[in-house]
């Protein structure tokens, strides 16, 4: 096991007389045994970066270093890396065995005696010995997802790769491997990087999540960081489900004016927007108050217009009622609480509650206050 | 309990299909293009089996009467025809053999090998002019390659001296050769096809468990080419023990003890005396019987083979 990092990796692509950047100067630490997510939308350059840790893409530019030597010039079988991609990728006209075994086979001088001992107890850990002498086509997507698994960790590799690996399966079994996968690699200790476009799986599952966009790295935080201490609006928007509400707002003295709300602004919330007067505000939906009147300060209307009912939660959908602003915004709230579509509520937005973006850059000039800092700061500590 | 609402007679009617014109048609046009297609063939084979009076003497698909029955158009052609069979499965096994590894070897270095993009494109390229080749437009500087440049009649001279071979077996060599060469861009066409259709993951996922190019074309490629090997087999097999143009133009004559089977049947059962059809007929259709056979034998892979290239 090792400590993966990239040092100014690029990759570029050329397009006729086109340079595509998929992945800009990339800076990025995985340490020690850490199960790091590397999320953001298709076309961010997530896979490119996996797959160049994996020796299938050669970077253009900076470096690749694990442990203590320099692999991004190294054939794939040189690294000491295994890999799981989202098709599993298996041989079709080999068996189980056949598959965990070709790696060890190919890649290490061990006698058959004892590929067959590591197949053996690499199933075991998978629970997959009695599917051994089966051929790939005769399990089922779950099965397939675990074989794919056991031809990795047979390997024992410095590095586990997973090219989103539960992509594939139905939403049931997907949440049931999140926990399985998240326990072998706590069992296992091997440094794993995961790749997935879903928020929820890169919330769920990491130590650590870092966040690309456009082949830039945007944050790199625990999972809680990312979602309450945002660097920027694309952050900010991109983890959370549903997704945080943004508004353009200009600062007026102590307030924030948008258009059809106004919130006060706090000496310290001034003092951190101080010089820039285009913000962006952002908030949760489940900071989102609803009130039964708008007798409260800052308080403002506004219509319902869809209510989703999740069973735990309702995501209710609304509209300012008093202007011409028809920009949706959404609000979390109780499931047990009942509000119908058509109904005009008084709503506001808390001021420890929200998020301030510059307008320009994006980046973010204040974070939502957290009463709780130090459970953010070590969540592993919980 | 309720009445059944309809009598027994109208259920009935709604049972069976209702009287569908366009079902018509095709039944009619698929019956149209069997009869188009199975009656020379069976015009022939009844014609194999008359005696010349009798070729003469009846309408051409009536099968024979009993005195105008013979087999002695069918031993005169097997007899007739023996050492030209024997010199094309010399020629076709091995020449269909050596298209199918190197047109797959070749599929698979310009699909799944990644090297420079460009120059694999020009390299296929290369190949796709191999196949619109019109083989009456090389007919000459192939003749002149194989007789002055590769003396092939010097240079294979020591075939005389194996059992069954004679010096103008040297001409059946360069016969083989040459149907490998012009066979190779068509097979790897057609396996190129299949690769393409590869997952790609797979191949990635070969090398990242350390598999070197050979290996993954040996352990993973070749294994998954199965269906498509027999395609290609059956494909490459057919053209080649068919092909007449090579074989009239590097052996010659249908009298030559290289000459192939096409060769020997194109001289068949025509004398000065006229046109023996009979004998022409069981020619045919004894030439064509390896053919058929080789059919029958890979039929399941050639099905899977085709199903899965779509």
């Amino acid at each position: 096991m090792a400590a993966l990092s990239f040092n100014r990796t690029t990759k570029t692509f050329s397009d006729g007389n086109d340079e595509i950047v998929a992945v800009d100067e990339l800076d990025l630490e995985i340490r020690d045994g850490e199960f790091l997510v590397l999320v953001g939308p298709s076309g961010c350059g997530k896979s490119t970066t996996l797959r160049m840790v994996a020796g299938l893409e050669s970077p253009t530019g900076g470096t690749i270093v694990l442990g203590d030597r320099e692999i991004q010039h190294l054939t794939p079988q040189e690294r000491d890396i295994a890999m799981v991609f989202q098709s599993y990728a298996l041989y079709p006209h080999m068996s189980v065995r056949g598959n965990m075994a070709y790696g060890l086979q190919k890649s290490t001088d061990l006698s058959d005696d004892e590929i067959d001992n590591r197949v053996r107890t690499a199933a075991d850990t998978l629970d997959i010995v009695d599917l051994l002498d089966r051929k790939p086509g005769e399990l089922s997507g779950g099965q397939q997802q675990r074989v794919a698994l056991g031809r990795a960790i047979v390997r024992d590799p410095e590095v586990f790769l997973l090219d989103e690996p539960l992509a594939n399966l139905d939403a049931k079994l997907r949440a049931q491997m999140r926990t399985e996968l998240q326990q072998l690699q706590d069992e296992l200790g091997t440094t794993t990087i995961y790749v997935t476009h879903d928020q929820t799986e890169a919330m769920s599952m990491s130590d650590r999540i870092a966040i690309l966009n456009a082949g830039e790295l945007q944050q790199v935080g625990t999972p809680l960081e990312c979602y309450h201490q945002p660097e920027n609006v694309f952050v900010a928007g991109f983890i959370g489900e549903p997704s945080m509400n943004f508004f353009d707002v200009t600062v007026a003295d102590d307030r924030l004016v948008g258009d059809g709300f106004e919130v006060s602004l706090s000496e310290e919330s001034r003092e951190s927007v101080s010089g820039t007067e285009e913000l962006v505000l952002g908030i949760r939906p489940e900071d989102v108050v609803i009130t039964e009147s708008t007798d409260e300060p800052d308080a403002f209307e506004a219509s319902i217009n869809v209510v989703e009912p999740y069973g735990d939660e309702n995501a209710v959908h609304m509209q300012f009622a008093d202007t011409t602003n028809d920009s949706d915004f959404v609000a979390s709230i109780e499931g047990m609480r009942r509000l119908k579509e058509g109904e005009t509520v008084g709503v506001s937005f808390p001021e420890e509650s929200i998020h301030l973006f510059d307008a320009e850059s994006g980046e973010a000039l204040r974070n939502r206050r957290l009463e709780d800092e130090a459970h953010i700061e070590n969540p592993e500590a919980v | 309990m309720s009445k059944p609402t309809t009598s027994r007679g109208e259920s009935i009617a709604r049972m069976l299909p209702a009287l569908d014109y366009s079902k018509i048609g095709i039944s009619i046009l698929v019956m149209v293009f069997f009869v188009f297609f199975i009656s020379p063939i069976w015009t022939g084979l009844v014609t194999a089996f008359k005696t010349t009076g009798a070729v003469t003497g009846t309408t051409p698909f009536v099968p024979p009467g009993t005195e105008g029955f013979t087999l002695e158009k069918w031993t005169t052609a097997i007899d007739y025809l023996s050492t030209g069979l024997i010199n094309s499965f010399i020629m076709t096994i091995p020449s269909t053999i050596l298209c199918v590894a190197l047109g797959s070897t070749a599929a698979y270095g310009l699909t799944l090998v990644d090297w420079h993009r460009r120059a694999r494109f020009a390299v296929l390229v290369l190949f796709m002019f191999g196949i619109f080749i019109p083989y009456q437009a090389v007919l000459v500087p192939l003749s002149d390659f194989w007789i002055n440049i590769f003396a092939v009649d010097g240079t294979m001279a020591f075939l005389g001296d194996l059992p069954f071979f004679t010096e103008r077996h040297s001409r059946l060599f360069a016969v083989t050769v040459t149907h490998v060469v012009y066979g190779i861009p068509i097979c790897m066409l057609l396996f190129r096809g299949y690769y393409v259709a590869l997952s790609d993951e797979l191949v990635e996922a070969a090398k990242i468990d350390g598999a070197s190019i050979t290996s993954i074309y040996r352990d993973i490629v070749l294994p998954l080419s199965k269906p498509m090997i027999g395609v290609v087999f059956i494909y490459q097999f057919t053209m080649i023990w068919n092909e007449f143009l090579f074989s009239l133009t590097l052996i010659g004559s249908s009298n030559s003890p290289a000459a192939t089977v096409t060769l020997v049947l194109s001289g068949l059962g025509s004398d000065l005396s006229g046109v023996d059809f009979g004998l022409r007929m069981a020619g045919a259709f004894v030439a064509a019987l390896p053919t058929i056979i080789i059919y029958v034998l890979f039929a399941e892979q050639f099905a899977e083979g085709l199903a899965s290239d779509n």
